[in-house]
């Protein structure tokens, strides 16, 4: 594996994008960044601006607010970048599916590498998910 | 000639350090709250993975200045650092050459608030006006300290005279005279706010300003800016621990310690100088309003500061 390849492994840089989340999926998220389960020690950190980051975190089944918003923030991230969708909503639509304020699910606007599900998914499936993306994608 | 290849080959060196450092500060910040943290190394692959990242540069920025200001920056705070490193190897050194690494400090702060400003994102901006706040705060009380060194008799501006002073006294400055002592806490109590550490990182702001002056920057130009405040915060360490604490002085009168063994005592006391001055303020402070951070820095270390060259006049 060449030395770029595995610094991308290590250190995936995070981005949080709720697009018309319920919460439930964010507050995992935040608790997945806790001391408790400290993921710092994966290389992640959460970062303010897409600019800085290499993986989008996705929460939610894309609003028609939320569409132009989220493709402008996915074109946002520099290149390489991982997209993990987070939550029933944002992998299928879940509850929402069909309905007309919905333009989701998330793969139906931008590229999704990894899907995890659960409503919400626990915060271990979250950084699961993440290690995944990122391997996938990079390794 | 020969200084000039000298501070090239610094370079690596500098770079190297400038990361374990960063590295091994963000290890004890973790270990302090209980977790395992990143491995030591994690800056190099933050490096790395930055450098060969995309480069986008944003439509509303002045792209001339938007590019070129990381590159300055890096360069500017590798040089920085370089010097005090060369000259303590070679043991000769420039006439104020302590002022051009106070100036060189003081650049590359600028360059990436200039950076933020010509980025054309408003938290861009903002991050410039409390940058542009803080450094009013604390580089007055910071260069008055390194300034007093030279109202004593038998110092002066150049780096390595205060050094071999130190070594002729076969003491620490800090510990030979009562206005050294304070200047050099006045020094220490500025390298927080410098180093832009969590109790006056009011300027770069995570969960308030987003940033500041590095939202819009990404890819290669972030990575430049990294390496730029690591080294500027290794030469703040640096600085603090051979100017008011050369280690290797304690020794040098009595056993005759070779250059490779006293360069590793300073790094090792620059080391500890900078857990004390960032890790564990960043750790166990919460960050502090622009006013309440202006108000200390002009209340203690500015009178600190004042105090010290009162003493050096003094005669103390």
């Amino acid at each position: 594996m060449s030395v770029t390849a595995r610094s991308r492994i290590k250190s995936p840089w995070l981005f949080h994008l709720n697009t018309g989340s319920c919460n439930g999926c964010d507050l995992e998220i935040v608790a997945a960044l806790t001391p408790r389960y400290d993921v710092e020690r994966l290389g992640c950190v959460l970062v303010g601006s897409p600019r800085h980051a290499d993986v989008l975190l996705v929460t939610g089944p894309v609003t028609r607010q939320m569409l132009p918003r989220v493709i402008r923030v996915y074109e946002q991230v520099p290149e390489p970048k991982v997209v993990v969708a987070i939550g029933s909503c944002a992998s299928s639509g879940s509850p929402f599916l069909g309905s007309q304020m919905i333009e989701g699910p998330l793969d139906k606007i931008i590229p999704v590498d990894v899907y995890v599900a659960g409503c919400p998914p626990r915060p271990e499936a979250i950084v699961m998910g993440i290690v995944t993306a990122v391997k996938r994608k990079f390794g | 000639m020969n200084t000039i290849v000298a501070l090239l080959a610094t370079f690596p060196i500098v770079f190297f350090f400038s990361l374990l450092f960063e590295g091994i500060d963000r290890k004890i910040h973790a270990r302090m709250q209980k977790r395992i943290g990143p491995p030591i190394i994690q800056p190099f692959y933050d490096f790395i993975k930055l450098f060969n990242k995309e480069r986008i540069v944003p439509v509303t920025a002045a792209s001339g200045i938007f590019t070129a200001v990381p590159i300055i920056a890096a360069a500017v705070s590798i040089l920085g650092a370089a010097i005090p490193v060369v000259n303590l190897i070679t043991g000769t050194s420039i006439v104020g050459d302590l002022i051009l690494v106070l100036y060189l400090l003081a650049m590359s702060s600028v360059m990436v608030m200039i950076g933020g400003s010509s980025s054309g994102n408003p938290y861009g901006a903002i991050g410039f006006s409390r940058k542009m706040t803080m450094m009013i705060a604390y580089e007055i009380p910071m260069l008055i300290s390194i300034a007093s060194l030279s109202f004593n008799p038998c110092f002066s501006l150049a780096y390595y005279d205060v050094v071999a002073t130190q070594i002729r006294m076969k003491s620490l400055l800090a510990f030979t005279r009562l206005s050294m002592a304070v200047a050099a806490a006045t020094f220490l109590l500025c390298v927080p706010a410098a180093a832009d550490a969590v109790p006056f990182d009011i300027s770069e702001a995570k969960t308030e300003i987003i940033h500041g002056s590095l939202i819009e920057y990404g890819g290669p130009y972030l990575a430049l800016i990294k390496l730029a405040k690591a080294a500027s915060n290794f030469t703040l360490a640096f600085l603090a621990a051979t100017l008011f604490f050369y280690v290797p002085a304690l020794f040098e009168g009595y056993v005759s310690l070779g250059l490779g063994v006293a360069l590793c005592l300073c790094l090792v006391t620059s080391l500890i100088f900078m857990l004390l001055t960032t890790t564990v303020p960043r750790t166990i402070f919460a960050r502090l309003k622009i006013g309440q951070a202006f108000k200390f820095y002009w209340l203690i270390p500015l009178t600190l500061s004042m105090l010290s060259v009162a003493l050096s006049i003094v005669g103390l």
